[in-house]
């Protein structure tokens, strides 16, 4: 017999019933927690959401070892994290006429003075010194916490999250208080 | 930073991070997208353990009803009528496994094999192939499967001990020689193709459409989805079913892979900061069948907002596809055909919402119409 390639992984990883019941239950869970680390990382909700689906849906794929795994979040951070990297990766130009009703479509929520200004200075940020002021400052991660989820050193942590504070202080929405 | 510094900015962000109002979590939709991963996952999987020939696994009639499967009678060598390949009774419920054509009228065939004449597998020659399936909640705890085998093969032997025939079928001009079952999800069984020459018995492997703990009937994965040993899912068709602008330039566009993987959407949104999507796979459904009504929600990435696309498969007697919006206003869905089989497809841009279907025959009469329309997903509906 042949040993199965490192695909057979997924098929053995099928959830029964009790399975499913806990993974329900994480999920709704969790889902809160990751849209908002979502929102943080995109400033877009409805991406936001797409991606906390997307994170959930492959720890669903892999709800076994996800299950049994010492930091379940941790993992999710990081599928969330990496999604959130790669979103607009793909290219495509479709510039075509459709059948759209005569509508608007509705523009950023209201969010106005200093929570539109945290977001827009945030996402001045590269994006990964924004994973890193989010997963500090939202999540409370530590240096090597954050690491893992971003998968670099706690060093390289450091310094990202040095240069983010130091655009971050040129921001309305830090300036108050500022002793520069 | 200073201790101050970093309390305000921890504050800010809380305070902003907080005010977002997550919706209800889609348990069901992820779990459907994380089905979706899987499957396709799976396909690799099972092609690789087919090359490598090991052992096979499936059980054959549900809840004991051992021998409930009746190949399709037909003298030697010749194509049994009708396509029928095997049909039983499980759980007192009849059930059919056919080749047949699920092309609508007029275009290129399409062969496949279907159960009970609605979800559908699209096959080509291939022995040693299979695939397998279950019915979800309307039939739970059964599975329904077929191998294909060389023309010389008679019959598989599932469990050691029963036999079922294979039996030559003709679709679309092409010849199937074939072997069907229906098997219980709560029992885990091999099964070997018999080779006539008498050598050591070929075996191949089934996928297995749900694991559940030992002697436990459990709903199975993948409702109407069919889950097969061949990974060839680019032997199906693949088009684009609708495209458009958002009134802030955004694009976006609908397309649809089938194949043996199922009707396979993905709504993809695009802008000047690159793209995002989303996709689902759904049953396979006849011309007479029912209508699988797709949702897809997405994120738009400039806009803040977003948008549901909806695509549905729709039988070859409607001329128009009606969608009522929340606001009163109405979209005619596009058409397209994909393989010989027609499709619709819209997009409903946030924050209004798909609140009605109708279906409309040539002469603009009402055929069905349903206020049951997913927000994420799909649902099936026979107009």
């Amino acid at each position: 017999m042949t040993e199965p390639r490192d695909e057979l992984t997924a098929v053995a990883d099928v959830i029964d019933a009790d399975g499913r019941e806990e993974f329900s239950a994480f999920a709704a869970s969790r889902w809160p927690g990751l849209v908002r680390l979502a929102f943080g990382l995109t400033g877009d909700r409805w991406l936001a959401e797409d991606i906390a689906q997307t994170a959930l849906a492959r720890a669903y794929v892999a709800w076994r070892r996800v299950s049994r795994a010492d930091d379940p979040d941790a993992y999710l951070r990081r599928i969330l994290v990496n999604a959130s990297h790669h979103r607009f990766r793909r290219h495509r130009v479709t510039e075509q006429p459709g059948d759209l009703p005569e509508i608007l479509v509705e523009g950023p929520a209201d969010l106005v003075g200093e929570r539109a200004a945290l977001l827009a200075a945030l996402h001045q940020l590269p994006p990964r010194q924004r994973a890193v002021v989010i997963l500090r400052y939202w999540e409370d991660l530590t240096d090597a916490q954050i690491a893992a989820a971003l998968g670099c050193s706690p060093g390289t942590v450091r310094s990202q999250l040095s240069r983010a504070l130091a655009k971050l202080r040129q921001s309305p929405a830090l300036g108050e208080g500022d002793d520069q | 930073m200073t201790a101050t510094e970093d309390r305000e900015l921890r504050r800010a962000l809380h305070g902003t991070l907080q005010s977002v109002p997550p919706s209800p979590a889609p348990v069901e939709a992820i779990i459907r997208r994380g089905k979706r991963i899987r499957l396709r996952r799976t396909g690799a999987a099972v092609g690789t353990l087919a090359l490598a020939g090991i052992a096979a696994v499936a059980a054959l009639a549900p809840h004991g009803a051992a021998g409930a499967a009746s190949p399709a009678l037909a003298a030697p060598g010749s194509v049994v009528p009708g396509g029928v390949i095997a049909h039983g009774t499980a759980d007192g419920q009849p059930w059919r496994l056919t080749a047949q054509n699920i092309a609508d009228p007029g275009y290129a065939c399409v062969p496949a094999i279907t159960l009970n004449g609605t979800d559908a597998d699209p096959v080509f020659p291939n022995a040693d192939s299979g695939a397998v399936v279950a019915l979800g909640s309307s039939l739970p705890g059964v599975g329904f499967g077929f191998v294909q085998v060389a023309a010389d093969v008679n019959a598989i032997t599932v469990d050691g001990d029963v036999s079922v025939p294979a039996v030559t079928v003709a679709a679309c001009g092409m010849r199937y020689h074939v072997a069907g079952f229906a098997y219980s999800l709560a029992k885990t069984l091999r099964v070997t193709v018999v080779n006539p020459s008498g050598t050591w018995p070929r075996v191949f492997t089934l996928p297995l459409v749900s694991a559940q703990p030992s002697g436990k009937a459990t709903t199975p994965e993948n409702p109407g989805l069919w889950i097969n040993t061949s990974t060839a899912l680019a032997t199906g068709d693949s088009g684009a079913l609708a495209w458009g602008t958002l009134p802030d330039g955004q694009g976006w566009f609908i397309k649809l892979q089938f194949g043996i993987g199922g009707d396979c959407y993905e709504l993809d949104g695009s802008s000047s900061h690159g793209n995002t999507q989303m996709g689902y796979c759904g049953p396979i459904s006849t011309p007479d069948g029912p209508e699988t009504i797709m949702a897809l929600p997405l994120g738009f990435p400039d806009s803040g907002t977003g948008a549901t696309g909806y695509a549905v498969q729709v039988s070859p007697a409607t001329a128009v596809l009606k969608a009522t919006l929340s606001n009163g206003s109405s979209v005619m869905a596009t058409f397209c055909l994909v393989d010989g089989r027609k499709y619709a497809a819209f997009l409903v841009p946030n924050p209004l919402r798909l609140t009605k279907l109708t279906w409309l025959d040539a002469r603009g009469r009402a055929i069905a119409s349903t206020t049951a329309v997913p927000r994420y997903g799909y649902v099936q509906f026979q107009p």
